[in-house]
């Protein structure tokens, strides 16, 4: 017995620092996301709002948004950083997997999984039974993402795991025997997260900044290459995969969303694709989720010109590409496109990156916890509301 | 409003705060004369870091009675300002994707001022082979030697050191101390640190910052480690 309370008790000291990092040291967030949800849930409930959602949807959507976000906390910078500095305590392996995962996933799920359920429980049907599946959708999600990312050299077989039984659980999502399956979908992760080490959730980013740190350099360096504020940005993207993905799913968006906007018959509704394609939000919180970069760019002087500039002539240029591809797009698939959605494409994507970089500049999103609370911020829907307003003013002058 | 003496930067009466409750500097009246070098010494939490944050503009929860730089009424903030002065931080992971050469020419363009050679200081620094590499995938003490020749090649009015010798090796912080001691002929210099020798080596004046306030100042001729270092351990007892 005795080991049993001491085994409780190292676990405690270890999962409080990190639940305490994410929650509030007295817990605060988690009350306030949670009257948060209830709100939504009573605000939605009451709005009479009802639509029928089927259990593979409501299983797939539950699973993988709660996999995502885990995985994104998981990739944090900042709780990797944590986790090192934990990890040179003389902690039990798995005690200390089990601690970081409990913690990143009650996170995960109290905090935004939670949220997700309020909407899809308060304008469906589903009642209890939603929340019991929606609860265990959300624990495999989770454990699924800390299992696929505590694997380095066999990712790539335990993604294949992970795509047989989520296949199996959206199979079998309105019959009896789904439960059996997500639990065995639950359990599977654990023989994986049994045998993981707690480095493997600190080392991916150390490993590849120690590998880029060694490669050969060249030059004497007497000679310096001319700043670039796009060069910048554009390394930027591309050192951080999950921000580059966003891009690549919106840009995928864009050749698709003419295939629904398309029914509508009217061009009116080409403005409002516009406004949907303003939504990427990595390229808009590079000063929130960078505080040395905004330090600097508050200390030095110039900076209105020598970074807003370039920064929202990049947001430009990656708004015009979407918006590019969606007229292409629709060009193909329905044409009659006219000239002048040319310009109006132009304005949108310059009207959103301007109001982008003005909310980055002057409403710098503080006090986040880890990077994924920026990626669900309600503010990063405020440009593209404000671009919806405009789609429908412009679209109804212009094409109603 | 003018303010005409000799002095380059004038502070009067200056508190800051962190929120409502935690003020970590209070009625504090600072002058730096020009081509002057000053360390700052205090024990951790005496609100070095804090005073340094408020000179380069980043903590707007604070208050004066006067600020004047040249002579002339200033906000930390304005641009006038802001050209005059460069800070170094003792922990700056900023523009991690420049390396730095492209960080040198950025930081330039900002003050307006073309990049001119900067060898000596790159020899003297020992960085000729991390010139090119991005400046993220540089170790601590290598980040710190940007901004360290970043500061001396711009030349400001005000130099702001926080901890310049944190992370740097023997014959680096050997040249760094040089380069204080010399930057008399440019401007002034305000430095902190926790290292003794660096301070008293290269000050003309030393100030001991306490609980926000400066406790005691050390004018030249004055200076030796025994005595600051008996400050300090007053200030502990404190």
């Amino acid at each position: 017995m005795p080991q049993i309370s001491e085994r409780h008790c190292t676990m405690k000291i270890m999962f409080k620092p990190f639940m305490k990092k994410l929650f509030g040291v007295k817990y605060e967030r988690l009350s306030r996301t949670l009257l948060i949800d209830l709100i939504l849930f009573w605000g939605l409930s009451i709005s009479g709002f009802r639509t029928k959602i089927a259990p593979a949807v409501f299983s797939l959507t539950v699973s993988v948004f709660t996999g995502g976000v885990m995985w994104q906390a998981l990739s944090s910078r900042d709780n990797t950083d944590d986790l090192q500095n934990m990890l040179m305590l003389p902690f039990d392996r798995r005690k200390m997997v089990f601690s970081y995962i409990t913690a990143l996933g009650a996170y995960t799920f109290l905090t935004k999984t939670a949220l997700l359920l309020a909407v899809l429980l308060a304008v469906s049907n589903w009642g209890f039974p939603g929340l019991l599946t929606g609860l265990l959708c959300g624990i495999y999600g989770i454990l699924a993402a800390a299992a696929l990312f505590s694997l380095n050299r066999y990712r790539y077989v335990d993604g294949l795991r992970i795509a047989a039984l989520t296949a199996a659980i959206v199979l079998s999502a309105d019959h009896p025997w789904f439960l059996p399956v997500i639990l065995a979908g639950c359990l599977s992760s654990f023989p994986v997260l049994l045998y993981a080490d707690g480095y493997s959730f600190a080392s991916c980013e150390k490993a590849g900044r120690h590998r880029r740190a060694l490669a050969p350099v060249t030059g004497t360096g007497m000679h310096h290459r001319r700043h670039s504020m796009l060069r910048y940005l554009l390394r930027y993207l591309s050192a951080r995969k999950n921000y580059l993905a966003n891009t690549g799913f919106m840009w995928g968006i864009a050749c698709v969303l003419p295939l629904f906007f398309r029914q509508m018959e009217s061009l009116a509704v080409i403005p409002v694709g516009f406004a949907i394609l303003s939504l990427n939000t990595p390229l808009c919180i590079l000063l929130s989720c960078d505080p040395a970069l905004e330090q600097a760019v508050r200390f030095l002087p110039g900076q209105e010109r020598a970074f807003c500039l370039p920064y929202c002539a990049f947001i430009f240029l990656c708004n015009l590409a979407a918006d590019s591809l969606f007229l292409t797009s629709w060009q193909l698939l329905a044409g009659g496109v006219p000239f002048l959605m040319f310009v109006t494409a132009l304005f949108f994507a310059l009207a959103s990156a301007v109001c982008s970089v003005l909310l980055e500049w002057f409403l710098p999103v503080r006090n986040w916890k880890i990077e994924s609370d920026l990626w669900h911020h309600p503010r990063k829907y405020i440009v593209p509301a404000v671009m919806l307003l405009a789609a429908g003013i412009i679209g109804a002058m212009l094409w109603g | 409003m003018n303010k005409s003496d000799t002095h380059l930067l004038e502070i009067q009466n200056l508190s800051a705060c962190y929120g409502k409750e935690k003020t970590v500097l209070s009625h504090l009246f600072l002058n730096l004369a020009a081509h002057e070098t000053v360390g700052l010494i205090g024990l951790n939490g005496a609100g070095k870091t804090t005073l340094f944050r408020v000179l380069s503009g980043l903590l707007p929860s604070f208050r004066a009675d006067g600020i004047f730089f040249d002579g002339h009424c200033v906000k930390f903030r304005d641009k006038a300002f802001k050209t005059c002065r460069y800070t170094v931080f003792a922990e700056d992971n900023s523009f991690q994707y420049f390396t730095f050469g492209e960080y040198l020419s950025y930081v330039f363009a900002s003050y307006g001022q073309k990049p001119w050679d900067v060898t000596e200081l790159i020899k003297g620094f020992h960085f000729e082979d991390h010139a090119h590499v991005l400046l993220k995938d540089l170790s601590t003490g290598n980040r710190k030697k940007v901004f360290l020749i970043t500061a001396f090649a711009l030349k400001p009015k005000l130099l702001l050191l926080d901890e310049p010798v944190n992370g740097l090796d023997f014959q680096s912080t050997e040249y760094l101390y040089q380069l204080i001691s010399g930057y008399k002929d440019y401007g002034t210099v305000l430095f902190s640190s926790h290292i003794l020798e660096s301070i008293t080596l290269t000050s003309d004046r030393v100030i001991v910052l306490e609980n926000g306030e400066i406790r005691q100042t050390f004018e030249r001729g004055q200076i030796n480690a025994s005595d600051i270092r008996k400050a300090l351990h007053n200030e502990n007892n404190v």
